[in-house]
């Protein structure tokens, strides 16, 4: 049965709450798995776990959505959560690419193969953001918020996943070539440089579209104050200007490099989970090549609690939720419960994200974001291939009863 | 001074269950992992804290195709 609160009555707006439950529910979660990792581990994995958690927030309190970013764009031609993406890959690459080349030894970018496997894998992923209801971060800081649908398409993103890592061997054997680090054609400053003008001329386009649609453009991206409330009720409630989100981010994703060794990623940790759940029903992954390579053979061995995207991705789901509480609309998105074919655009579009995901070398994060911020061309392959994937998805989700 | 309840949109029990599952399930991997038989004292044992393969060519650990002809 669910449970009651309290409201008073007679204000046009409800008074601001905290919902102590999730809240001290989240705090509770964050201590006991925090200190389990301080236990077991290393005090470096606490503080990656500890990013993971303002990630989360940073996500739910600003609203930071790819999917929605880029449906906005299609249907209601809106530029500004395009935009904040721009603005934020931009930011991040002028500190990570700098980072990434500074001669500082376990330092390892996002770099991936171009080739087959990637255009297919994020072609995919594309229509899975639209069908599944988001992306990699997007879908974890949902479901950390309570949305019941995002349940479902997590669990099938997870299988998904599983049957792409089993397959990305014979991906891998299709034409492709080699990682194209940006910086070993253009140095550190050129390659920044040329993502700028491409981000730019990205910037330029979306513009055009919403200036042709609207005669004018918002630039809600570029918001610092907070139109409803003060600077601290927002920092605790939501919801953050763009700006913050945008800084918190590129912030924790560079931070993440430093204390990790690598970029921000989250699928990876899909796989893992997914093959762990299979060997538990007597599945011999090392059957698959996949899970014979030096990496996957390593986290498929050891505990989820040495394995930094994993370890991450507890910090992000616990820190939505306690960000859900602090403005009292846990499980709020699940308040009118998705009839059948939403439910099953959960399963097809969960499916597509993890299959394309794991063929694409990662989602919006570890193959988009991250791969700019380590200048990467993959990365700039991926975000076209995914957004025409993402153009047709758009297009499928009426008959799955979604709103566009 | 009247007051009106609104029902809130989930149950308590249930996330609790569920996170109490997910924490079982974190334990449980954890207590066969290789991490915890060298926390426990076992000693030829070799774990994995710091994974990152940097040979590897994608941050999945896939190798690059040139590797593969």
């Amino acid at each position: 049965m669910a449970d009651s609160a309290v409201l008073q009555p007679g204000l046009q707006q409800p008074r601001w709450q905290v919902d102590r439950f999730i809240v001290s529910t989240a705090l509770v979660g964050l201590a006991l798995l925090g200190g389990l990792i301080w236990l077991e581990t290393a005090p470096f994995m606490v503080a990656l776990f500890v990013v993971g958690t303002v990630l989360g927030m940073a996500l739910y309190h600003g609203a930071f959505g790819f999917t929605a970013g880029w449906r906005n764009l299609v249907v209601k031609k809106r530029g500004a959560g395009m935009r904040a993406q721009l603005l934020l890959f931009g930011v991040t690459s002028l500190i990570m690419v700098p980072m990434l080349h500074s001669g500082q030894a376990g330092l390892v970018g996002a770099v991936a193969p171009v080739g087959s496997s990637l255009v297919v894998g994020s072609f995919l992923f594309g229509i899975g953001m639209q069908l599944g209801g988001g992306c990699g971060s997007g879908t974890l800081f949902t479901v950390g918020a309570g949305n019941i649908r995002m349940v479902v398409t997590l669990v099938f993103f997870i299988a998904g996943a599983v049957l792409g890592s089993i397959h990305l061997p014979w991906w891998l054997d299709q034409p492709g070539f080699d990682p194209v680090p940006l910086v070993s054609s253009f140095g550190i400053s050129g390659a920044i440089l040329v993502q700028f003008v491409g981000l730019g001329l990205i910037a330029w386009w979306v513009n055009r579209i919403e200036r042709k649609a609207h005669g004018s453009v918002e630039r809600d991206e570029l918001l610092w104050k907070s139109q409803g409330h003060g600077v601290f009720r927002t920092l605790i409630s939501g919801r953050w200007p763009f700006t913050w989100a945008i800084l918190i981010l590129a912030a924790g994703n560079a931070l993440t490099l430093a204390i990790g060794g690598a970029p921000w990623s989250i699928t990876f940790a899909f796989n893992v989970w997914g093959a762990k759940a299979l060997e538990v029903v007597g599945v011999n992954m090392s059957q698959f090549e996949f899970w014979t390579w030096d990496y996957p053979a390593m986290a498929l061995k050891d505990s989820v609690l040495t394995n930094i995207p994993s370890v991450m991705n507890f910090g992000l789901l616990l820190g939505a939720m306690l960000a859900a509480g602090l403005a009292n609309r846990f499980n709020e998105a699940s308040r009118n419960r998705p009839e059948g074919r939403q439910f099953l655009a959960a399963v097809v579009g969960g499916l597509l994200l993890g299959y394309g995901a794991r063929l694409g070398f990662g989602c919006n994060i570890g193959a988009l974001f991250s791969g700019i911020a380590s200048a990467s061309l993959h990365a700039w392959v991926w975000f076209a291939s995914a957004f025409v994937g993402s153009l047709i998805g758009i297009r499928l989700r009426p008959w799955f009863r979604l709103p566009n | 001074m009247r007051e009106e309840t609104v029902e809130r949109p989930y149950s308590r029990t249930r996330i609790l269950v569920m996170l109490g599952i997910i924490l079982a399930l974190i334990m449980a991997d954890h207590l066969r992992s290789p991490t915890f038989a060298f926390n426990s004292g076992q000693g030829n044992v070799e774990t994995a804290l710091s994974q990152r393969d940097e040979t590897a060519c994608a941050p999945c650990g896939a190798p690059c195709p040139s590797t593969r002809d």
